[in-house]
């Protein structure tokens, strides 16, 4: 068992951090372009820039989305499953076809466009794009406040002031690393603000390296994005990883205490229904109307049909190795086999932050030589982009699936005689099989949505559908480019739709 | 003769001793009930023995040879030829109960006929003929707790270790179980290990009682 996690881990940690490491180096090799980096006023410019829009992008989506996941988690509003997937949308396709979609909604009703530009329109889209996590998250951790303590609270207080002294200071962990997570997201994301015309420091690595082709300014334009996360990373992992509970409670359905909101449901649905249509049916609306009728689908399948294939098959076979490694990494993280286990979440959680470009931009300097070639110019390096940026999502879905078997299910079959792979195989796979599949749709739905990775590990002919898009925008016809924009959201809402489906139905039949 | 030594163990969780330079004489056959409050250490001292956890000072011996010493487990869980049954049973879900029971066959690799028959030998024994497509949650307490009993005896362990198995349970049925088990002991001539905190159940099953 040893021996086979440890190879794993020493497998992940190859491919995602011995580039970084390998990047450090390279970029830190004594040249004058780090110097001349920091020296510059256009730097810190830009720095600010970042700083800025993740930091209200994180204040906005905290503010915003805590209520929501509390009224969609906690209440007895109606039509609650369908709020949350609605407002999941923008999560699960890529950031900047929300901006096509407000751009196009701009046009068309004759609102200036420069509205939609530089930071007030960066900040709305990534605000709806990145609301859902803690949404999620705030829905998530309030299934592990054991139900008592809440009732103590609602024998002497009312439900608000319950869940404001009571619920959410002890959710208070998670919801800080939500706030981590879409502050570094925010700060990675370089499509939404480099369409919008706000410079910040993300697009600057990307530029660097996409339009001008000077490796070395964009290796060092990565640097301060990587002691960011790293920064962060620390944090997290010494200030909130022991307060966070596993959500063991969470299929305890029975035990969890719902507000009845009562004469007030009608006005918080209405309210509900005002958010969805801002930040999903009016972008996804205006989108279908600048399509127009089905020739443009048709075209824009002519147009991108093998990159949608492509797409899929990307997602299918990445999602898969994924799921291999995170079972895997996360069965690694309940045991604790070794010691060095200990530092593997963290690092997996690092390289979840890093921006995508700057691992595109380390597997390229680690792999980019005549030696390497079987990696680096096949879609190989394009899987090992994904599996270093989003295995650490894979392993701590697995993580919360293992952590509701009881240890003694294993134990049982150990005194039976069998041996860790015959236990993983007949007992703990099979228990955990939801979970694992979870983990899979999970992982395909981010792969689907991926541009920052892909655009710069892809080989020559093998662009996905977003990467497509990304690339088309500059001088393909409006029309053209929200058809696509829709066909890129059917492919992930469609599957992640039956996913959700089938998981409800799964949920209730249990 | 001795089949279970503790020679000077003492077992930490974090940083509180559970088990402090601790000994014990097991004889072969003989049901030794444990008894003690939450937290005394009753459940751990099943979970050296079966090798789940590593004592971290002294030495644990089954039949003479040394399974555990010094914070290091020498002879796995699986290879020590002990039967469990857990306070929560732990009967897998996925899997009815002809497949529980004959799951440690299966992987000892025993073929399907044998196994079929070992399976309605024993769960005759346990009163449960007609329940092998069964799933655990189809199953009363009791019958659970049989079949619980039956997987760990049907691999002949020479060892049983029985951690509260009828603390779900009712008086009146935890009694009749009880009664149950000194009978298939008696039968099966292994050796019990049983935690309890009811006394009547300690005197029902045990031949001797180790309060800790």
């Amino acid at each position: 068992m040893r021996l086979f996690l440890a190879s794993i881990v020493s497998i992940l940690l190859f491919i995602g951090i011995v580039p970084i490491l390998a990047m450090l180096i390279k970029a830190f090799m004594p040249d004058d372009t780090i110097p001349s980096l920091f020296g510059s006023m256009q730097t810190w410019m830009l720095m600010r820039h970042s700083v800025i829009l993740a930091s209200l992008v994180t204040v906005s989506t905290f503010l915003l989305g805590i209520p929501l996941g509390i009224f969609l988690g906690k209440t007895d509003l109606p039509f609650r499953r369908f709020f949350i997937f609605l407002f999941l949308i923008p999560l699960l396709v890529p950031p900047y076809i929300i901006a096509v979609a407000w751009s196009d909604l701009f046009q068309m009703s004759g609102l200036p466009l420069h509205w939609l530009s530089g930071l007030p329109g960066s900040l709305f889209i990534l605000v709806s794009v990145y609301l859902p996590l803690p949404m999620l998250l705030t829905m998530i951790f309030l299934h592990t406040v054991h139900p008592h303590l809440e009732e103590a609270g609602r024998l002497v207080a009312t439900w608000p002031l319950t869940l404001w002294r009571v619920t959410l200071p002890l959710i208070r962990p998670a919801l800080l690393l939500a706030a981590l997570l879409v502050f570094l997201l925010a700060l990675g994301e370089f499509s939404v603000p480099m369409y919008l015309r706000y410079n910040v420091y993300a697009v600057e690595s990307f530029t660097q390296f996409s339009a001008f082709y000077n490796f070395e300014a964009a290796t060092a334009a990565a640097i301060p994005l990587v002691l960011f996360a790293a920064l962060l990373t620390v944090a997290e992992n010494r200030y909130l990883r022991n307060r966070i509970a596993i959500p063991r409670h969470f299929a305890q359905k029975n035990e969890f205490l719902r507000i009845t909101l009562g004469r007030n449901r009608w006005s918080v649905l209405t309210g509900m229904a005002c958010l969805a249509a801002i930040f999903v049916a009016m972008p996804i609306g205006s989108l279908l109307l600048q399509a127009g009728g089905i020739d443009s689908y048709l075209r824009a399948l002519h147009v991108a049909g093998d990159a949608l294939l492509r797409s899929f098959f990307y997602a299918f076979v990445g999602a898969s190795v994924l799921t291999f490694f995170g079972f895997f990494t996360g069965y690694l993280f309940l045991k604790k086999p070794f010691y060095a286990a200990r530092t593997i979440d963290p690092l997996l959680l690092f390289l979840f932050t890093l921006p995508g470009t700057v691992i595109g931009i380390a597997l390229i300097t680690f792999w980019n030589t005549p030696s390497t070639n079987i990696v680096y110019a096949t879609t190989l390096i394009v899987l090992f982009g994904y599996l270093a940026k989003y295995t650490a999502l894979t392993a701590r879905i697995s993580l919360a699936t293992l952590a509701m078997v009881p240890p003694s299910m294993e134990e049982a079959a150990q005194m039976t005689g069998a041996g860790w792979f015959q236990r993983m195989i007949h007992i703990v796979i099979p228990l955990t099989r939801h979970g694992i599949l979870g983990a899979w749709v999970v992982a395909s739905l981010f792969i689907l949505r991926d541009i920052s990775i892909t655009i710069l590990l892809y080989p020559p002919g093998h662009d996905t559908l977003p990467v497509r898009i990304f690339t088309l925008m500059a001088n393909g016809s409006p029309q053209l480019i929200a058809s696509l924009c829709i066909v890129m959201i059917a492919a992930v809402v469609v599957p992640a739709a039956v996913a959700w489906g089938w998981f409800h139905y799964w949920g209730t039949k249990r | 003769m001795k089949i279970v030594r503790f020679e000077q163990v003492t077992c930490r969780y974090d940083e509180q001793t559970i088990l402090d330079t601790f000994s014990l004489d097991v004889e072969q056959g003989e049901r030794l009930v444990i008894l003690g409050p939450s937290g005394s250490g009753k459940t751990t001292l099943l979970r050296l023995l079966a090798g789940f956890v590593a004592p971290h000072r002294g030495t644990i011996y089954i039949e003479e040879n040394a399974v555990s010493r010094d914070g290091r487990i020498l002879v796995p869980p699986e290879q020590r030829q002990i039967g469990m049954v857990f306070q929560d049973l732990a009967l897998w879900p996925h899997m009815n109960v002809e497949e529980n029971i004959g799951f440690g066959l299966k992987i000892k690799g025993v073929g399907t006929t044998e196994r079929n028959r070992r399976v309605d030998t024993i769960l005759k024994l346990v009163g449960l003929p007609d329940f092998r497509k069964k799933r655990p949650s189809e199953l009363s307490g009791g019958e659970q707790q049989r079949v619980a009993l039956a997987r760990a005896l049907i691999l002949e362990p020479k060892i049983l270790l029985m951690d509260e198995p009828l603390s779900s349970l009712d008086e009146s049925l935890s009694r009749h179980l009880a009664h149950e088990i000194v009978h298939l002991q008696e039968k099966f001539g292994f050796t019990l290990l049983y935690v309890t905190h009811r006394s009547e159940e300690a005197r029902i099953v045990g031949t001797r009682q180790l309060e800790i």
